[in-house]
């Protein structure tokens, strides 16, 4: 009966009416930017951090949640009507949904997508509240170099499912690694790397960081660009046909099940979720040719495979504090910004928080199918607006978002500079999410690393005598090993061709 | 000599060029022993993890080759970082329309059609956005141009 309680306190929480408007406000930001092509979630959250620094936690968190699936469904719009896909989570949906739309089947795959993603949601949500208290309760029995195991295997794993290369994502772990040493020593009181800049002695804030590196660094990555635009087709009948349903249906369920399970792994996430399951759909068709020529399937499988793992992939964040890709990892930071520690501490200390924060996940969804099906044409319309008007727009919102902060031109500087940094990076082929990783992880790794050796004597074998620690650290290694062997190697380089092309 | 403007091997050195910049500036911290850490301890840690790396990188990078990198744009990253900094100069000095102003004319050149009455009137909507958003909504403490409001 417990989780009878915890959901109607969360229920209690997310129907008031200001994280009722915040959720409101989050989807609707969501969409916008999923139906947007050039700016996705992480560059909108990164670049919001600073606002939700003025607002209260659960309003906040429910408010980046909503951007985060949000985005999922607004992505899939532009998809079909216009072979755009607004989120890298939403390419595989371009290749059938828009040839249906073609057929004159568009609002058949846009209800479709809406209801197969909303079922998803359902289920991933309800997913989380099964697997929160167990988890958490198992993550309160770890010691600190349990910990730090289970913040290595986070890393390796993120590592794994990283884009490109293997020892570039490594390294790039622990430059954020070391980016998150900066400030003052927790232990000594010594000041690393703040090069007497006082503003540095409380560490490098986060949310400069990650505006510079995601969101500047996009916009300026999409000005080097042309954007084309191209005519969006006309939306008759929302209503699929009892044959497209029979044969949605079973792809949602598919979809929602791999997707979910995906979400959950480290690294995993939307984009992985939809392309394994729009890969599973074509295996297992009866009418394989059909794919690629408007396959219902092909549309229905991914869409709710992308909002399935969008929602799981919060279980690792909320219960044991270790972020699974980038967006976790933005949420992470919010969360801090707050002044919360996240770990199993937030669902015993602020449980209202928590289940919130769940409950209004689910609300969210259902307000994105009410509020998307009718509102699709004025979405689509917002794609004629030339991007040379947006990029100054978005700049400008990130400044003074960043000097808000606290009030502090450093802060704006600082968004510059990473700017600066994640144009390198990009150009480099480095991918960003791991630092970001590494980054939010390190001072707690640290942390936890000195206090397991203090504990130890300095006896580095403690990482080994701890069975759940060992267990970790066998789990990480075998990852590693993996990594390694060429067969795997192939399949994960064809893996991620495949979502290029 | 295409090898050495590989996307790999640059990023290698980019790898090492942190690694030596760490040590440098880190190299005041003391290192403690392993029972009792010095503040130094982890980031002498990384930066010799960071230098190996990059070490590796760059030379498997020499060995086998890799993608060349392209030849990068100036003039979006150039403008856009100029905007900013000049928003974070002009801001506390003359107030924020200044600011914006400077920043949405000098991050619209960097795009590749600057019009310049498109830019005007970007500008003023932006403006009047700001200002209802910063000024009247969220009541920041920011002075639209200084002295005057």
């Amino acid at each position: 009966m417990d989780m009878l309680h915890n959901l109607t306190l969360g229920f209690s929480v997310a129907l008031s009416f200001q994280n009722l408007l915040y959720a409101l406000i989050g989807c609707m930001v969501g969409t916008l930017i999923g139906v947007l092509p050039g700016i996705g979630p992480v560059a909108t959250i990164a670049m919001l951090l600073p606002i939700t620094f003025h607002l209260p936690p659960t309003a906040a968190l429910i408010m980046l949640a909503g951007i985060y699936y949000g985005a999922q469904y607004g992505g899939s719009t532009t998809s079909i009507l216009v072979n755009l896909p607004g989120e890298a989570s939403s390419v595989v949906t371009c290749i059938d949904g828009y040839q249906m739309a073609r057929k004159g089947r568009a609002g058949a795959a846009l209800t479709i997508s809406a209801l197969g993603s909303f079922f998803a949601g359902t289920v991933g949500t309800l997913t989380i509240v099964l697997f929160a208290e167990p988890l958490t309760r198992m993550a309160q029995k770890f010691g600190p170099a349990d910990y730090c195991s289970l913040m290595a295997l986070g890393l390796v794993a993120a590592i794994v499912l990283a884009n490109g290369s293997v020892l570039k994502a490594i390294a790039m772990v622990f430059l954020g690694l070391l980016f998150g040493l900066v400030g003052t020593d927790v232990n000594t009181g010594a000041q690393r790397f703040t090069f007497d800049i006082p503003e540095l002695s409380d560490g490098i804030d986060f949310a400069p960081i990650a505006m510079g590196l995601f969101g500047i660094a996009e916009i300026v990555v999409n000005l080097e660009k042309k954007m084309s635009r191209s005519g969006a087709i006309k939306v008759t009948s929302l209503w699929p046909t009892r044959e497209e349903t029979k044969r949605a249906w079973p792809a949602v369920l598919r979809g929602t099940l791999l997707g979910g399970i995906l979400g959950v792994l480290p690294g995993g996430g939307p984009t992985l979720g939809a392309f394994s399951a729009y890969t599973l759909e074509k295996k297992i068709s009866r009418h394989p040719e059909e794919f690629g020529k408007g396959a219902v399937e092909g549309v229905a499988a991914p869409e709710a495979a992308n909002n399935a793992a969008a929602q799981t992939s919060f279980i690792p964040m909320l219960t044991l504090g270790i972020p699974s890709n980038a967006v976790m990892a933005l949420m992470v930071g919010a969360m801090i910004i707050q002044g919360i520690q996240p770990g199993p501490e937030v669902m015993t200390k602020k449980p209202d928080l928590f289940w919130g924060m769940i409950a209004s996940m689910w609300i969210g969804n259902l307000m994105l199918v009410i509020i998307n099906l009718p509102m699709i044409g004025m979405w689509v319309k917002l794609l004629t607006v030339p991007y040379r008007f947006l990029s100054p727009a978005i700049l400008l919102f990130c400044a003074i978002g960043a000097y808000s902060l606290q009030n502090s031109t450093f802060h704006v500087e600082q968004v510059a500079m990473f700017g600066v940094l994640g144009y390198i990076f990009v150009r480099l082929g480095c991918e960003g999410a791991p630092f970001l990783l590494g980054l939010v992880l390190g001072p707690q790794m640290e942390e936890y690393f000195r206090r397991a050796m203090l504990l130890s004597r300095g006896d580095p074998m403690v990482f080994l005598q701890r069975p759940i620690s060992l267990g970790l650290l066998v789990t990480t290694a075998i990852l590693l090993i993996l990594m390694a062997l060429p067969n795997l190697r192939k399949a994960r380089e064809q893996a991620f061709q495949e979502e290029e092309s | 000599m295409n090898r050495f403007l590989s996307k790999d091997f640059l990023a290698g050195v980019m790898f090492i060029a942190f690694g030596l910049i760490a040590l440098y500036f880190g190299r005041n911290l003391a290192v403690g022993t392993t029972v009792r850490m010095g503040p130094g301890y982890v980031p002498h840690m990384l930066s010799y993890i960071m230098l190996v790396l990059g070490l590796i990188i760059s030379v498997i990078a020499l060995i086998y080759g890799g993608e060349i990198t392209e030849a990068p744009k100036w003039r979006p990253i150039t403008m856009v970082t100029i905007g900013i900094i000049a928003f974070a100069l002009l801001l506390e000095t003359t107030g924020m329309f200044p600011a914006l102003v400077a920043l949405v004319f000098i991050a619209s050149l960097g795009g590749d059609e600057f019009k310049l009455w498109e830019v005007i009137a970007n500008t003023v909507v932006l403006t009047i956005l700001c200002i209802l958003v910063f000024k009247v909504g969220l009541a920041m403490n920011i002075a639209v141009l200084n002295g005057v409001w």
